[in-house]
C-alpha cells in the first residue's frame, strides 16, 4: 500500500484512508488518499498558517529559494529513493510510457533549479527583496509584498509534476499552503512535500497535501472557507462551481482546459527540413498524449513550398508511427478510447463526403492524423495522439478560424523564419495566444513561464505601501527632529 | 443474389434450427456481400477501414458501423423512397437528428421478432391479454417500438388486449380496471412498454395509494431505460417497484433490449438478480469490443457492445452500439452507456471545444 498526502500534525491512524486503483497494464497499484473530517481541515488549516507565520514568513526569500533548490537536487539524482519512487510509480499510475516519464521529469525539474528560481522572482518582481522587507520604490515611498496566509491549490489532471508550478510558486512568496492532488495523479505532490518537510524540518508545518473526491461539497467548502487565495486547475465546470462557493474577498486564480495549436512556415518544408520538423510536431503531440494544456490541437500548415502541407501529414503520420516504438502510447480506459472512436468515427463520416480530406492511422489506433484541404476553423483533436493538419494559403489564414476561441487559447509552436515569428505573434497575441514556442518545445515551457500570460508570483501577492506622505511626516516626530 | 433471394434466405434460416458458427458466419457473410455491392455509402466505409467483400472471412471482421452513423449515412440497399417502412431513432441527440433505418420489406423483421418474442415473453401460452403502455403504429409510425407492441398484441394477446396510453399519458382509469379485471379472472396479465412510462405510472399509483396484485403467471416486459423521460432508477430499485405495485414476482420482469439499427431484440429470463444477462436468438451474434481497434476485448473484461444481426439486411448486418458491456456464458451483460471519459489532462476535450465554440 501506497500513502498519498502529507498532513502535518495528523495522526495516520486518526484518517479516514480511501483507496484509488490504478492498473493501466503491467502491475495494478493502489494508492491511500486522506479523507479528512470537518474538525481536522479546520485544525490542519490553523496549523499550517500559524506554522507559515512563525516560520516561512521571517525566511529570506534566497533561503527558500535554497531549500526548494535543495529538494530539486534530490529529484534530479537518479540514486535518490524520492526519485526512485517517483520513476517506480508514476508510469503506473498514469500510463504513461516509464522513459517518457523519466526524460519529462528530469528536463521539467530542471526548470526549477536556483538559477531558475532566482530568474522566476526577477521576472516578477523588480526587486525580490520586497518580500523580505519594504524596499524603496521608484514612485517615493517603500512597499513590501506578502503572500496569503493560506493558498489552497486545486491541482487537476495526470501530467506527472504540473502541481510544482504553484507550489513552488507558493513557497517562493512564503504563504502558508494546502493541496489538493488530483484522483488521476495523487503522487508527486505528496513526495514533494514530504521530501521538503526532510530537507528543512522548520517549515515542515507550512504546507499539507490533501486529498477530497471530486465535487465532495462539504470537504471542498469546509478549506475553500479556510483560503484566502485559491490556484484552481480543471474545466469551467469544475472551475465555475468552486467560484460560486468562494467568498467574494478571496482571491481566486483559475487556470481553465485549454486549447494548443501550431504553424508551420513554407519556410520549414523544404526537402531538407521538413523531416526534422515533422520529427519535432509529431513529438509535442506524443509527449503526454496530448493531456497538457499546451498540447497541440491540430496543425495550419502554409501551401507553397516543396513539401506540400498533405506530404508533411504523411511525415507527421511516419513520425508518429516511428516514436509508437520507442514511446508506446498509454493504455485507455474503454471509455477513453469510446472518446477516441468517436472523434475517428465522426472523422471518417466527414471523409466520406469530402473528397480533400484524408486520414492516416494507426490499425491498432494508437495514433491518427486528419488532413484538411482548407482551415474553415480550429477544431478539436480527439487527444491521445490525434491531431489535425490543415492546409492554408498563407499562415495569416489561421487567424480567423482560432479568433472564435480566444478565452481558450494558450501555446502555439512555431517554425518561421524572424521576421514571420513577430509578424504573426503580433496577431496570434491578439487573437488571445499567450505563449508561443518552437516546435518539439510546446510541452516544455521555460523557467518563469508567464502561465495563461499571467504573473505567477505577482498575481499571488499584496504589497503595503509606505507612501513618501508617511515617511516625511514620521521625520517630523523623530526624537532627533530640530 | 437478389433481394426476394435474399429473404427467402432469411426467413428459412430464422425458422431453421441450426445454430452452428459455419451456419451464421456463411449467411453473414453473403450479407456482407450484397450490402457492399448494393449500398454505396457502406462500401465507401469499408473501403475506408480496408474490407471489402474479398479480404472479410470472418463475420467478426465485418466493418461495424457506429450507430451515429445511421445520422450521417443512407445506409439503404434498396431505394429510401421505396421503402416500405423507416424507423427512426427517438433524435433526442445531435440536434434532433435522426438515424434511420430503411426496411423494404417488413417479413424478415416481423419474422424474427415473432419467433424471438414466443420463446422468450410466453414461452408456455398461445395468447395472454396484454395492456400496451405505448402510443399505437398508426400514432407513430417511424418507431420499431411502435411496430414490435403491434406485433406483440396481433400475434400473442387476446381479442381483449388494450393500448393504455392517451395523448395525456397513461389512461389510469383504463389501466386500474383492467388490473382489477385480472385480478379477479385469475388469468395472467402483461404489461407491456418503455421503462420511463412505467417509471410515470407507478409514481401516479403511488400517488393514489393503488397497487395491484396480479394473477400468477402475470408478466412485465419493459425496454429502453429511462432517456431523461422520467427520473433515473437503479435497476433494482426499478424491479422492487415493479413486483411490489403489480405482485408480478421479479423473475417475471423481461427487459427487452432492442434498437431502432436492429431488427432483433434482445432479452433476459428475468430481473431476479441484475444486472440480468441478455441474449438473442440464432441469427444474432454480440461481441464486447475495444471501440478503437474494434478488437475483442480480453475475456471478462468490459468493452463496448458490437452486434451482428443477420435479420438487418438491407441496412448493416454489423454495428457498434454506445453501450458497455461485458461478455458472459450464455449472453452478456448490459452496463450503460460507454460515452464520457472523465477528463485526464488539463487540454480541452472535444465535447467541451464543442460547448466553447456554441458560446
Amino acid at each position: 500500500m501506497i500513502w498519498a498526502g502529507y498532513l502535518p500534525g495528523i495522526a495516520d491512524d486518526a484518517v479516514d484512508w480511501q483507496t484509488l486503483s490504478f492498473d493501466r497494464g503491467g502491475s495494478p497499484v493502489e494508492i491511500s488518499v486522506p479523507s479528512l473530517s470537518q474538525e481536522q481541515i479546520a485544525a490542519l488549516s490553523d496549523r499550517v498558517r500559524a506554522a507559515a507565520r512563525e516560520k516561512l514568513k521571517t525566511l529570506p526569500v534566497t533561503r527558500i529559494v535554497n531549500i526548494v533548490d535543495a529538494a530539486i537536487a534530490r529529484l534530479l539524482d537518479r540514486n535518490d529513493p524520492y526519485r526512485q519512487r517517483m520513476e517506480e510509480l508514476l508510469p503506473v499510475i498514469t500510463g504513461y510510457d516509464a522513459e517518457m516519464v523519466r526524460l519529462g521529469l528530469t528536463e521539467y525539474l530542471k526548470t526549477f533549479r536556483k538559477p531558475q528560481l532566482t530568474r522566476f522572482l526577477a521576472e516578477d518582481f523588480p526587486n525580490p527583496a520586497c518580500l523580505d522587507d519594504f524596499q524603496p520604490l521608484a514612485k517615493g515611498g517603500f512597499a513590501k509584498a506578502h503572500g496569503p496566509d493560506l493558498l489552497l491549490h486545486v491541482w487537476a489532471g495526470n501530467v506527472p509534476g504540473l502541481p510544482l508550478w504553484s507550489f513552488v510558486s507558493g513557497l517562493l512568496v512564503k504563504a502558508g499552503a494546502i493541496g489538493k492532488v488530483p484522483s488521476a495523479e495523487p503522487l508527486f505532490a505528496s513526495l514533494f512535500a514530504q521530501l521538503l518537510a526532510e530537507i528543512e524540518p522548520e517549515i515542515a508545518d507550512c504546507f499539507a497535501v490533501v486529498w477530497w473526491k471530486g465535487g465532495d461539497p462539504d470537504s471542498e467548502m469546509a478549506f475553500l472557507k479556510e483560503a484566502d487565495t485559491v490556484i484552481a486547475y480543471g474545466g469551467n465546470e469544475a472551475l465555475t462551481a468552486l467560484r460560486q462557493n468562494l467568498p467574494v474577498t478571496t482571491r481566486f486564480l483559475a487556470h481553465g482546459h485549454k486549447v494548443s495549436f501550431g504553424l508551420v512556415s513554407k519556410n520549414a518544408l523544404d526537402t531538407k527540413k521538413a523531416p526534422e520538423t515533422a520529427r519535432k510536431v509529431a513529438w509535442d503531440i506524443v509527449r503526454y498524449d496530448q493531456q497538457g494544456c499546451y498540447s497541440p490541437h491540430m496543425f495550419f500548415v502554409e501551401r507553397g513550398a516543396r513539401v506540400s502541407p498533405r506530404d508533411f501529414a504523411r511525415y507527421v503520420a511516419s513520425e508518429l508511427a516511428a516514436f509508437q516504438h520507442r514511446f508506446p502510447n498509454r493504455a485507455l480506459s474503454i471509455a477513453e478510447a469510446g472518446d477516441v472512436a468517436a472523434w475517428r468515427q465522426a472523422e471518417e463520416m466527414r471523409l466520406l463526403s469530402n473528397a480533400g480530406s484524408e486520414l492516416m492511422s494507426d490499425p491498432d489506433g494508437a495514433w491518427s492524423v486528419v488532413y484538411d484541404d482548407s482551415a474553415e476553423t480550429l477544431a478539436p483533436s480527439g487527444l491521445n495522439r490525434t491531431i489535425r493538419i490543415a492546409a492554408v494559403d498563407t499562415l495569416e489564414d489561421a487567424i480567423p478560424a482560432i479568433s472564435p476561441f480566444k478565452p481558450f487559447l494558450q501555446t502555439v509552436g512555431i517554425a518561421a523564419a524572424p521576421e514571420e515569428l513577430f509578424s504573426h505573434s503580433a496577431l496570434l497575441g491578439e487573437a488571445g495566444v499567450t505563449r508561443i514556442s518552437a516546435l518539439g518545445r510546446m510541452t516544455a515551457p521555460e523557467a518563469g513561464w508567464h502561465h495563461d500570460g499571467r504573473f505567477s508570483l505577482l498575481d499571488l501577492v499584496t504589497l503595503t505601501e509606505i507612501e513618501a506622505t508617511a515617511e516625511t511626516a514620521a521625520e517630523s516626530l523623530a526624537p532627533y527632529a530640530d | 443474389m437478389t433481394q426476394d433471394e435474399i429473404v427467402k434466405a432469411l426467413l428459412a434460416f430464422i425458422a431453421d434450427e441450426d445454430e452452428s458458427d459455419d451456419a451464421f458466419n456463411e449467411m453473414a457473410l453473403a450479407l456482407f456481400a450484397y450490402q457492399v455491392a448494393h449500398n454505396e455509402p457502406y462500401k465507401r466505409f469499408c473501403r475506408q477501414r480496408g474490407r471489402t467483400a474479398r479480404t472479410v472471412r470472418r463475420w467478426q471482421d465485418i466493418p461495424a458501423v457506429p450507430i451515429s452513423a445511421f445520422k450521417d449515412l443512407t445506409l439503404s440497399c434498396c431505394d429510401p423512397d421505396e421503402a416500405a417502412r423507416v424507423f427512426m431513432t427517438s433524435g433526442t441527440t445531435q440536434e434532433g437528428v435522426r438515424g434511420k433505418s430503411f426496411h423494404p420489406t417488413l417479413e424478415v423483421y416481423d419474422a424474427s421478432m415473432i419467433a424471438n418474442f414466443r420463446d422468450r415473453f410466453v414461452p408456455d401460452l398461445d395468447r395472454i391479454r396484454m395492456g400496451i403502455l405505448f402510443p399505437d403504429e398508426l400514432a407513430m409510425r417511424n418507431s420499431s417500438l411502435a411496430h414490435y407492441l403491434a406485433l406483440a398484441k396481433e400475434h400473442f394477446g387476446t381479442p381483449d388486449s388494450h393500448y393504455l396510453l392517451t395523448d395525456d399519458g397513461v389512461d389510469q382509469l383504463r389501466l386500474l380496471t383492467e388490473l382489477a379485471l385480472a385480478e379477479t379472472s385469475g388469468e395472467p396479465y402483461a404489461l407491456l412498454g418503455a421503462s420511463y412510462s412505467f417509471v410515470h405510472l407507478m409514481d401516479e399509483m403511488a400517488a393514489m395509494g393503488e397497487s395491484a396484485a396480479l394473477p400468477e403467471g402475470s408478466r412485465i416486459l419493459d425496454t429502453g431505460g429511462f432517456k431523461g423521460q422520467s427520473r433515473e432508477l437503479e435497476p433494482d430499485e426499478f424491479y422492487n417497484r415493479l413486483s411490489s405495485f403489480f405482485g408480478v414476482p421479479r423473475e417475471s420482469c423481461i427487459n427487452m433490449y432492442g434498437m431502432t439499427e436492429l431488427s432483433t431484440q434482445f432479452y433476459d429470463w428475468g430481473n431476479e438478480t441484475c444486472p440480468s444477462v441478455k441474449s438473442g436468438p440464432h441469427w444474432i451474434r454480440t461481441r464486447a469490443v475495444n471501440p478503437l481497434t474494434g478488437e475483442d476485448v480480453p475475456e471478462g473484461e468490459v468493452g463496448v457492445l458490437a452486434h451482428c444481426d443477420l435479420a438487418h439486411f438491407n441496412i448493416v448486418t454489423t454495428i457498434l452500439t454506445e453501450d458497455a458491456g461485458v461478455e458472459v456464458e450464455d449472453g452478456f451483460l448490459l452496463l450503460g452507456r460507454a460515452d464520457g471519459a472523465e477528463a485526464q489532462g488539463c487540454s480541452m476535450a472535444v465535447a467541451e471545444f464543442l460547448k466553447a465554440a456554441g458560446g
